[in-house]
């Protein structure tokens, strides 16, 4: 219906509703002989990617109170011991090229499963998991060390803030390693496919995320 | 909606297979069961809660006499009643007491099953009473029971975006609040260190007395936390991925509005409670010392994580019953929401303010007063939506055709003592006057109108939507005397705390008569109490008409209250996949009196054609 | 409602009061316009089936109206709250009175600097629960804490601020007329919340002299040696008041040393932390 038709049925425009201008009438089928309404198409994020973005968003808030904590006290104190002084700075050097490498391999990963190639896949899932288990081997060393020589939690601000800070993220790596080993037993059943990779590609998210997470406490904890 | 999203609609019809009895009831995984789940959970919590006010009450107003019915109540906490101690047995009480109505009625119900409370045991009390209202009453009813109710119906969706994370959510929720339930029954009792947990009177166990049963307290929030992160994700994901054809962002009645909004507070700002109450458990049970200053600690950083998160927190509360409140007065206005965008956008905007206003609730902590002021300018800034909040219902009141239904009732009760709850909140913003009226019944007479005036939205919400919800008719007489009984009562007995703050009656302690200043207003305190009992009483009307109705109520039709509205156009109570048609939408939620047909009222999924334009010519 | 905010006796407890019933008159007009305006609108739009509701989506010009009124009305209150809150926070007035307050659970510890206007010294004199202070002048607290965070309430000098265990907070406080006043703890700082009030004891320039004469007799200025005796006198002649030295130790006390004892081990780290807290 041409937008004239609704003002001739005797309505004055400025009545009609702004959620219901003559346009959007004129759009709407059955009333004018318009088209059909225009379904929404698929939605631009789908359904288990935005969860999983939404996840990201409540970790990140999680992990700012901790690291504001962080801030506070460490910043908060005149004098504060350098990583240099308790922790292995260059064990955990090394432990980082792990993580990062990690997100690499996770990455190829996702590039083999969207050409579906399903050998490489799974191959590099593989790696990941290995690579994700050694930051945590080594982490776990660290720590069995660490406590060795005395720094544990109740040991004074510093071994608190640091076994909390890492612990949690210690933990997030923990559980992604034992989804993504889960979703490395779907892959080697053959779950994943080119047009069937959602499962890998939240994980791979989240992932990610953990890798980033990393990459701002290692300087903030160990490198200051 | 989404082709994966009719799809499953689609799906769950053609199906049509019986579930179980534990698959339908229990564990299910239809947003409308968790739904109700979620509803009778927080009604049991409700009466918990309520029973703990009034225990509180009977201490403040006759102060060391035996609290009648509590004599069941172990040792430590209630000790038995001797002879001489009821009412009026303390020095100088009876002056206070006898003055006034009632009076010999209390006497002598003290005496029946009597016993004295611990002072402990008092902390203990007011600290669960608004750690159970808040987070296992008002969120879980609002959020957890409506939000899962309506966000798929009135968006136009067969079920949620992820219907077993939602089954999850609940069952989160549920060892959570057994655990807090329990918590009074362990050694040393429950938490008492107010719902706010102060350190470092929460962080050091020795300093409360109170051990196992804080930090069970800590533990039931960190599980609520995450039972509260699976549900936010899925509302949000729902509301943005799963409307109908034709619902646009600006077609979403107000309540989905809101609940959205509140959904992302919930989803930013609970994480930020966990990591506090993460350190807060460290601090008690593993030796650090992240809020006591003996090992470096900064208690006043806990009041920062703590509000930082508790401010949202008190959005997340009062958002859903706004966006109630919202919908309800204009079904019954028969008129459109006055000023649709304005509404919308005066929740996003207290949503993105209420994030910078939490140094509020700590002027006189010992902060910067720099800050202070810094504070004060952002609160004053967020009461201007709330403002325009009140001035829009009014707008939608004005040339209405108003239908005095008990939801529309009890809507306009919320609207009402929401007024007196932000007006009196403008006391505490200013940084001078919150000297005085700091942590004072001003306070408690402050929140209550607000968050316990969530209770009138919570009953508009039930009232409106029982028909919907549980296919049968609430009883609209029985209604209106519980909404009549209930307004009156909630005013006689949360206006008087506002003069017992500005006398300077200090909150959280559980004998005025220890303080000589006080004298002169105790009778201020008998008097808020037995409104308080009254309030208590008058609820029974409400739960007789529940559950009469829930048992022999009227049947409902689709849309008992000509409501325009996606959830009206399907079954009373709607089945599984909800619609028997993906409904398409042509139209805002609130047309009603619309010049375009004869009705007034305009359903969003109605196709007009040609011919009715011509008609109502 | 008005006549039960507590007699004011402080030189700023003028302004804030003003505030308060500035304010009070402010929501008192807002309250009565929304409810007259709720209530007429009710009974004027009550249902009629013979009419129909008014077909209206809002009205810009109006929601500008009643954005922008309130908007202005809470920007003057809060010009109007800084320049009080300044006058009460930072304009702190010079003085040559001081006292320490330390909440503990559940008392206040209260210690005079004595003639030598020096804390922690051996001519302090420390009580529980007893605040002397002359009339009319200015006096500058230190607040602290021993174990949890309390709050200094002096309900008829407008003053409250909370006391955070391992900080020092200064404010200020002036009585104006001789009396005496219950100080209650306004944060709830354990099972013995409740009934934790010490006693203002505002005196007259008389009255004050003779108590500081007697506290520190003039012959003796440095006479830390004869406080034993009235100590004991104070607390016979004070009723309710109680010696320093005969309160129970407050139970955080232990649990502080442990943890020192433990973070010794800790060097560095734990020295920093400490000083952190100083």
């Amino acid at each position: 219906m041409p937008r004239g038709s609704a003002l001739a049925a005797g309505l004055p425009a400025s009545q009609l509703s702004t959620h219901e201008t003559p346009e959007a009438l004129v759009a709407v089928p059955g009333y004018g002989g318009g088209p059909p309404p225009p379904s929404i198409p698929q939605p631009p994020v789908s359904n288990a990617r935005m969860g999983m973005l939404m996840l990201i968003g409540a970790e990140t808030m999680f992990f700012a109170g901790l690291i504001g904590a962080y801030v506070v006290f460490r910043f908060g104190s005149p004098v504060w011991p350098s990583g240099h002084l308790y922790l292995p700075v260059g064990i955990t050097w090394v432990n980082t090229g792990f993580l990062l490498f990690s997100c690499y391999t996770m990455w190829k990963a996702m590039r083999c499963i969207k050409a579906d190639q399903q050998q490489p896949f799974v191959r590099w899932l593989a790696i990941t998991v290995l690579l994700g288990s050694i930051f945590l081997g080594v982490q776990g060393f660290e720590w069995v060390q660490l406590v060795h020589d005395g720094l544990t939690i109740s040991a004074g601000m510093y071994g608190a803030t640091f076994y909390t800070l890492i612990g949690c993220h210690g933990l997030h790596v923990l559980a992604a390693v034992l989804w993504l080993g889960i979703v490395l037993l779907q892959a080697r059943r053959g779950k994943f496919s080119q047009q069937r990779a959602i499962g890998v590609e939240i994980c791979s998210m989240y992932w990610y995320y953990v890798g980033a997470v990393w990459v701002v406490l290692f300087p903030l904890v160990y490198l200051n | 909606m989404s082709e994966a999203g009719a799809a499953a609609a689609h799906d769950a019809h053609a199906e049509h297979h019986e579930l179980g009895f534990i698959r339908t009831y229990i564990f299910s995984t239809d947003h409308k069961m968790i739904g109700r789940q979620f509803m009778f959970a927080s009604i049991l919590m409700l009466i918990v809660g309520g029973l703990l006010a009034m225990m509180m009450r009977w201490e403040l107003a006759w102060p060391e006499t035996a609290v009648p019915f509590t004599s069941w109540i172990s040792e430590p906490f209630m000790y038995p009643a001797d002879e001489d101690s009821t009412v009026g047995a303390v020095e100088g009480l009876s002056e206070f007491v006898d003055p006034f109505p009632g009076a010999n009625f209390a006497k002598s119900l003290g005496s029946v099953g009597g016993a004295h409370m611990d002072p402990a045991f008092y902390n203990s009390v007011f600290t669960m009473h608004a750690t159970i209202m808040i987070f296992f009453v008002v969120m879980p009813f609002m959020v957890g029971g409506f939000g899962n109710f309506l966000i798929p119906l009135m968006i136009g969706a067969g079920d949620m975006a992820f219907p077993i994370l939602n089954m999850l959510s609940f069952w989160t929720a549920v060892p959570a609040t057994i655990m807090i339930v329990y918590s009074f029954f362990v050694e040393g009792g429950a938490a008492a260190g107010g719902w706010t947990m102060y350190a470092t009177l929460s962080a050091d166990p020795t300093l409360s007395g109170v051990d196992t049963g804080a930090d069970l307290w800590v533990i039931s929030l960190l599980i609520l936390g995450v039972s509260s992160l699976m549900g936010a994700i899925n509302y949000i994901t729902t509301v943005v991925n799963m409307r109908a054809p034709g619902m646009t962002w600006f077609r979403m009645p107000l309540v989905i509005w809101s609940l959205f909004v509140t959904a992302i507070l919930l989803l930013l700002a609970l994480p930020v409670l966990t990591a506090a109450l993460g350190m807060l458990l460290f601090d008690r049970t593993m030796g650090t010392s992240f809020f006591m200053p003996g090992g470096g600690g900064e208690p006043i950083l806990w009041q920062h994580l703590f509000w930082f998160f508790g401010h949202p927190e008190v959005y997340i509360l009062v958002l859903p019953a706004m966006g109630v409140t919202s919908d309800i007065l204009s079904t019954f206005s028969r008129k459109p929401i006055f000023g649709y965008k304005a509404m919308a956008f005066s929740m996003i905007a207290l949503a993105f303010l209420s994030w910078i206003v939490w140094g509020h609730h700590m002027f006189v902590s010992g902060m910067n007063p720099v800050l202070g002021t810094a504070f004060m300018l952002t609160t004053m800034v967020i009461a201007v939506p709330s403002a325009i909040k009140t001035f829009n219902w009014l707008g939608t009141l004005w040339g209405g055709n108003i239908r005095f239904t008990s939801p529309m009732l009890f809507a306009l009760g919320f609207v009402s003592n929401f007024v007196i709850g932000g007006l009196s909140g403008i006391y505490m913003a200013s940084t001078p006057v919150d000297i005085f009226i700091h942590d004072t019944y001003f306070i408690v007479a402050h929140f209550h109108y607000v968050v316990a005036g969530i209770i009138f939205g919570m009953f508009a919400a039930l009232y409106y939507w029982f028909p919907k919800i549980f296919g049968r008719m609430m009883n609209e007489t029985l209604g209106k005397v519980h909404f009549a009984l209930t307004y009156i009562f909630f005013n006689c007995a949360f206006f008087p705390m506002h003069f017992l703050g500005v006398a300077g009656h200090m909150r959280r302690i559980y004998n005025p008569l220890q303080y000589e200043f006080l004298h002169d207003i105790q009778w201020w305190n008998v008097f808020i109490t037995m409104s308080a009992f009254c309030l208590g009483l008058s609820q029974l009307i409400f739960f007789v008409n529940f559950i009469w109705s829930l048992i022999a109520g009227k049947k409902a039709d689709k849309n008992p209250w000509e409501a325009n509205t996606l959830e009206w156009t399907a079954p009373s109570p709607p089945g599984h996949g909800n619609f028997e048609t993906t409904p398409t939408v042509y139209r805002g939620p609130y047309e009603y009196s619309s010049p375009l047909v004869k009705e007034d009222w305009l359903p969003q999924d109605r196709k007009l054609g040609p011919e009715v334009v011509t008609a109502s010519q | 409602m008005m006549q039960w905010l507590p007699e004011d006796v402080s030189p700023y407890g003028g302004s804030i009061d003003a505030l308060f019933y500035f304010i009070y008159y402010i929501t008192a007009a807002a309250f009565i316009l929304v409810t007259a305006l709720m209530i007429i609108f009710l009974y004027q739009y009550r249902r009629d089936d013979s009419r129909r509701a008014v077909y209206t989506h809002g009205h810009t010009g109006l929601e500008l109206v009643w954005t922008i009124i309130p908007a202005l009305v809470f920007i003057g209150l809060g010009l109007a709250s800084k320049s009080i809150w300044e006058e009460v926070k930072l304009n702190v007035p010079e003085t040559d009175v001081e006292i320490r307050v330390t909440g503990k659970q559940f008392n206040w510890e209260v210690l005079y600097p004595g003639p030598d206007k020096e804390f922690e010294t051996d001519d302090d004199y420390q009580v529980d629960n007893d605040i002397h202070v002359p009339v009319g002048k200015p006096v500058r607290v230190f607040l602290g804490s021993k174990d949890v965070i309390h709050s200094l309430f002096m309900p008829n000098l407008r003053f409250k601020q909370d006391m955070l265990p391992g900080r020092q907070i200064e404010a200020w406080f002036q009585a104006n007329k001789a009396g005496t006043y219950e100080v209650p703890c306004a944060e709830l700082c354990g099972f013995g919340h409740s009934g934790m009030k010490g006693t203002l004891y505002v005196d007259t320039p008389e009255d004050y002299a003779a108590w500081y004469d007697k506290r520190w007799p003039p012959a003796e200025t440095n006479g830390g040696d004869a406080s034993a005796a009235e100590t004991t006198e104070e607390v016979l002649a004070g009723g309710a008041v109680m010696d320093a030295e005969t309160m129970p130790e407050p139970e955080a006390e232990p649990a502080a040393t442990e943890e020192e004892a433990e973070s010794a081990m800790e060097g560095a780290a734990d020295s920093a932390a400490q000083e952190a807290t100083e």
